[in-house]
Parts: structure tokens; C-alpha cells; sequence
């Protein structure tokens, strides 16, 4: 790596210098070293393994692949039809609507109630932060694991409810009307710590001034958080609903080690993880591969529309 | 008028409420930690309370399993988060630093092409990735994943830089430039420094989510010595059911990594994460 990079700063070095001598030849010589340089890499691997896929996977959805199942051929839209009579996909898809709408509801309001509890200078606060934040740098897995082993039957939730004398504590993650809203707790309480530093910052930029002019005015505190405070944290909701609506849905580590997409036929089944089930573990690739686009197509008309908000929020603050 | 009682009420109910709130939520963060240091049977009979004696008995056994997943996959772990983080905050900022400088129709329509990878979920890209690095024969391989992760971040890396680039001044450049210096030690000992708090954000996000990615580990390193200590908690709960004890300590020394990597730069992340939402 080192040889390489002294080898390449060489050459740049060589190359640079008659940047400044008029000759065409060698200046065309020097942008495309430059560009070789400093450019290429970073391009080169993003196309290989990122947009070549992509454009792989919407080849792949137009065919039957399957290896246990061969031959490829060309099926039209096919996959494409099915997915719109599929039970599983479309359930899947309701899923993730429910856990990222629930996530996005429950966060921005909890994290937004929190925020305001702990935006107060000291120590004892920068510990409470610190403790709200702890989740976000675990990894999903560990999250879900911790939660599996709290929420699991006989899990440890269970093992206590019943020496306080339930007898038939709920099955949190094994009844299927529960287990979906058990899921989007468990994510909530993960990106919680997320949505109250961004309320927290978005806090700080409110200035004292204007909270004690609303004041003098005989604004009470009710008054001063709609008129004042509300208003300007407008940019840290924005920011909070996009990460959490997207990262919504993508959800797909928490679901794999938590229920496996159970309990039953796919009732806490999100889309990446049903695209995932059906490529990997079912090898329908070509059909995978539709699901696939499918979800990248309504991620892809979220991302646009959360940019839309966001830039008309830039032009009215 | 009620602004004297309704101080004196708040002085004493603030920190209550807010410690209050807090324990509740750092329930389950304690429960990994009081039954980290207990033995397995202590822990089904009684998960909430307080490990008395504690004993490192689960500790002890993830350190010397027979099949060293734990050690396998530390070093695993560190290597690839290493390597990734390095190499995506050396090309992104390259990149960024010639896109931002390039002037012209086609440097804007790579950056926004780039800024497209920010969204794009790993599932979908997944079963071709696979297939790509099969043709390249580095498919279960390290450099394989390294590869993988720097194709997805860069994007990431690319927008911060491109951001702070703005704050640099082209004229220290120009001037650099004038004085006969090349395009690399411009770069190199002049832009790359002045970038240090964007190449901090980079590695200590991109630190986070490497240690902590779960997908593309699980399906492009192979099974055993492979794989990384997120994966392996994964494996490991498929084994030890019933075993909290173990499985609660082999997810706390996988943590301790990030856990003392997030203490140590606490004040970089808050304001990494942060940089957006206060300037709308």
C-alpha cells in the first residue's frame, strides 16, 4: 500500500509539474493522470461493485434464474406480475410501511420529549445523553440479541413476570398479532438515542434571546414551544423522519436474528428481508431479483421526496 | 406569576424525571452487564439481580472455546474495519477533493451519480456483488468484503468531503501550485491535513458501521475461521440456545471495541451527527 502510494505520488509529482508549460500534449497528459489518480479508484470500485449490480440485478429480474432449476431464460415482465399477486411480498411491504411509520412516529415523539427533559448544562445531563446514544453504536445484531433474550418465552421478561405471579405472560415475540409492534419497540428504542441528538443540537441553535423576548411578552412555555421553539427545529424533524423512514426500510439484521420473519407464514417479514429469503435461501434469484428492484424503485421515490421536503425547507428558513 | 413555585418545582423534578426515564431505558443495557459476570444457572433464576459474587466463569469460557470464534473473529473484525476505513477515507477524500475542484458538466454529473449510492440498500446490490467477486475470484475472501465496503461508503465519504471543501480556500492551493508544488503534495500536505476533522467524522462513522455490518459479512466471508465477531454472535446464539451466560459475554467483549472507540470520540460523533441538523 505505502510502495504504491510513493510510487503513484511520484509520478504526480512529474507529471505535475509542466502543468504550467503551454504545450497541449502534455497538459492533456497531466489531467488524465490526474484523473487516473485521483479519480479513477474511487469510481472504479463505486461501479463495479455498486451500479454494475444494480443494473445486474434489474437484467436478472426479467429472467427465471434459479439454479436448482436451470435453464435461464427470458421471462418479460413476468416476475414483475407475480409480485403484484404475491401474499408474501405484498405483506412484506405492509410490514415495513407499519415498522417504519411506527419507528418514525414513536422516535421523533419520544426523542423530541427527551430532548427537552435532558437539554440542561452539567454532568449528570452529558450522562443521560450518553446513556440515550449507547444504542446507536451497537451493533443490530446485539440489540436483537439482548431483546430475544429479554423478550424470547420463558425469555427473561417472562422468567419475571411470572414470579410476580402471571401466569400466562404474552408470547412478545412469538404471537403473531404482537410480534411486529415487539420488532418496531425494539427498533425504536435503538434509533432513539439518534433522534434526541439531533433534537438536542437542533435545541441549542434556538437562541435565548428570542425565548426571552416570548417571555417578556407573556408568553407562557406552552406558548414560547409552539411559536418559538417548535418552528425552529423544523430542519432536526426533517432530518430525523428521512433517516428513520429509510432506515425503516432497509430493516433487515433486526428482523433476521429476532423472528426469522415468523412467527407463522412471514408476519414480521420486511422486504429486504423477504428479498434476502427469497434470493438466497429459496434461490429464486430471478424473482428475487424483481423484489429486488421493486425496493429500490420505492426507496428511490422516498429518497426524491425527502429531498423535495428538505430543499423547500431551506428556502422558507 | 407562577414562575417563582413553577422554578423551585422544576429544580428538584427535572433530575428525577430525567434519571428516571433514562433507568428505564438502560434497562436492557443492564441486564447484559449484571449477567455478564454470572454463572448460567444464577441467570434464569434471577436475570435482574445484582451479580454477587461475580464470577467471569462465561467470560472465561468465549476466550477459550475450542473453535476460538471469539479470537477468529476479533482479529477478522479488526483487520477489515482497519483496512476499510483507511482505504475509503484515502479514496473519498482524493475524489471529493477532484470533484470538488473540477470544474465542468461532468464532475457535477459524477458527484450527484455518487450521491445516488447513499440510498441504496445492500440487500438489493447483494446477489450480483457475489457473483462480481466470484469473477474475480475473491468472493469469501477479506479483500473481497474490503472491496465490497468501500464501493458502498464511498459515497458517504465522498459527500463529507465535498462539503468541507467549501471551507478550504482554493487560493492556498493556486499559491502552492505557483510555487512549483504537484498536484500530490498539494493534496497530501496541504488539503489532507486542513480536512482532518472530515477524515475524522469518516473513520469514526465508518468505524461503527464496519465493525457492526451484519449482511455482508454473514454472506461473503465463509462459515468458521471467516467470519467476524458480529457474525459469530450470530452463530452463536444458534448454539447456545438457553446459554444467556455466554452469549451475553461473547456480545460484551464484541461490543468493548466499539463501545470504547464511541467514549473516546464521543464529542465527534455528536457533532458529526449533528452538522446538518443545526444548519437546516
Amino acid at each position: 500500500m505505502a510502495a504504491t502510494l510513493t510510487q503513484r505520488a511520484g509520478e504526480g509529482f512529474r507529471a505535475g509539474r509542466p502543468a504550467t508549460t503551454p504545450r497541449n500534449g502534455r497538459r492533456r497528459l497531466t489531467k488524465a493522470l490526474h484523473f487516473l489518480t485521483f479519480g479513477a479508484p474511487g469510481l472504479l470500485i463505486y461501479l463495479a461493485l455498486v451500479m454494475l449490480p444494480i443494473v445486474m440485478t434489474v437484467r436478472t429480474s426479467f429472467t427465471n434464474r434459479n439454479p436448482a432449476n436451470p435453464p435461464t431464460t427470458w421471462v418479460g415482465l413476468h416476475n414483475y406480475t407475480r409480485l403484484l399477486h404475491d401474499s408474501d411480498f405484498t405483506g412484506a411491504l405492509w410490514n415495513t410501511v407499519i415498522v417504519s411509520v411506527i419507528v418514525t412516529v414513536a422516535a421523533n415523539a419520544l426523542g423530541l420529549a427527551i430532548a427537552l427533559l435532558l437539554d440542561r448544562p452539567g454532568r449528570l445531563y452529558n450522562l443521560l445523553r450518553s446513556v440515550f446514544f449507547t444504542p446507536v453504536v451497537l451493533s443490530s445484531v446485539v440489540v436483537s440479541v439482548i431483546w430475544q433474550a429479554i423478550l424470547a418465552d420463558d425469555g427473561l421478561l417472562d422468567t419475571v413476570l411470572r414470579n410476580l405471579g402471571v401466569a400466562d405472560p404474552p408470547g412478545w415475540l412469538s404471537d403473531p398479532d404482537i410480534a411486529l409492534y415487539s420488532v418496531a419497540s425494539i427498533i425504536t428504542w435503538q434509533t432513539l438515542g439518534f433522534c434526541v441528538v439531533v433534537y438536542l443540537a437542533g435545541l441549542a441553535g434556538v437562541p435565548t434571546e428570542l425565548l426571552e423576548a416570548a417571555e417578556i411578552d407573556g408568553a407562557g412555555r406552552l406558548a414560547r414551544f409552539r411559536h418559538v421553539t417548535w418552528p425552529m427545529l423544523a430542519p432536526a424533524v426533517t432530518i430525523n423522519t428521512i433517516m428513520l423512514l429509510i432506515s425503516g426500510f432497509k430493516a433487515f439484521d433486526q428482523i433476521q436474528v429476532l423472528t426469522n420473519g415468523g412467527p407463522g407464514n412471514g408476519t414480521t417479514s420486511t422486504i429486504a428481508f423477504q428479498v434476502v429469503q427469497t434470493t438466497f435461501t429459496g434461490n429464486h434469484i430471478g424473482y428475487g431479483a424483481a423484489m429486488a428492484t421493486a425496493m429500490l424503485v420505492i426507496i428511490a421515490a422516498l429518497a426524491v421526496l425527502a429531498l423535495r421536503i428538505l430543499q423547500r425547507r431551506e428556502v422558507t428558513l | 406569576m407562577s414562575t417563582p413555585s413553577g422554578l423551585r418545582t422544576t429544580s428538584w423534578l427535572r433530575p428525577f424525571a430525567a434519571t428516571f426515564v433514562t433507568a428505564v431505558f438502560f434497562v436492557p443495557l443492564y441486564v447484559v452487564l449484571v449477567n455478564v459476570f454470572k454463572q448460567g444457572q444464577d441467570i434464569t433464576a434471577d436475570p435482574v439481580g445484582l451479580p454477587v459474587p461475580p464470577s467471569l466463569d462465561s467470560v472465561r469460557q468465549v476466550l477459550s472455546r475450542p473453535d476460538h470464534l471469539f479470537w477468529y473473529g476479533l482479529v477478522n473484525s479488526v483487520e477489515i474495519t482497519a483496512i476499510s476505513i483507511t482505504a475509503v477515507t484515502v479514496i473519498s477524500a482524493m475524489l471529493g477533493h477532484y470533484l470538488a475542484r473540477s470544474q465542468g458538466r461532468w464532475a457535477r454529473a459524477a458527484l450527484a451519480f455518487l450521491l445516488c449510492g447513499l440510498m441504496i440498500p445492500p440487500a438489493v446490490i447483494l446477489e450480483p456483488v457475489t457473483e462480481v467477486l466470484r469473477s474475480l475470484g475473491l468472493m469469501t475472501t477479506i479483500v473481497g468484503l474490503v472491496l465490497v465496503n468501500v464501493g458502498y461508503y464511498v459515497p458517504f465519504g465522498v459527500f463529507v468531503f465535498t462539503g468541507f471543501m467549501k471551507t478550504i480556500p482554493i487560493e492556498l492551493e493556486e499559491a502552492a501550485a505557483l510555487d512549483g508544488a504537484g498536484r500530490f503534495r498539494i493534496f497530501w500536505q496541504i488539503v489532507f491535513p486542513l480536512l482532518r476533522p472530515a477524515s475524522a467524522s469518516v473513520l469514526i462513522f465508518l468505524g461503527v458501521w464496519v465493525w457492526n455490518d451484519f449482511l455482508n459479512p454473514l454472506l461473503l466471508l465463509g462459515p468458521a475461521s471467516g467470519t467476524t465477531v458480529t457474525v459469530g454472535i450470530y452463530r452463536a446464539i444458534g448454539e447456545h440456545h438457553s446459554d444467556f451466560g455466554q452469549v451475553f459475554a461473547l456480545m460484551f467483549l464484541a461490543t468493548l471495541p466499539v463501545l470504547i472507540f464511541y467514549l473516546a470520540f464521543q464529542k465527534h460523533f455528536v457533532k458529526g451527527l449533528t452538522g446538518g441538523a443545526t444548519k437546516g
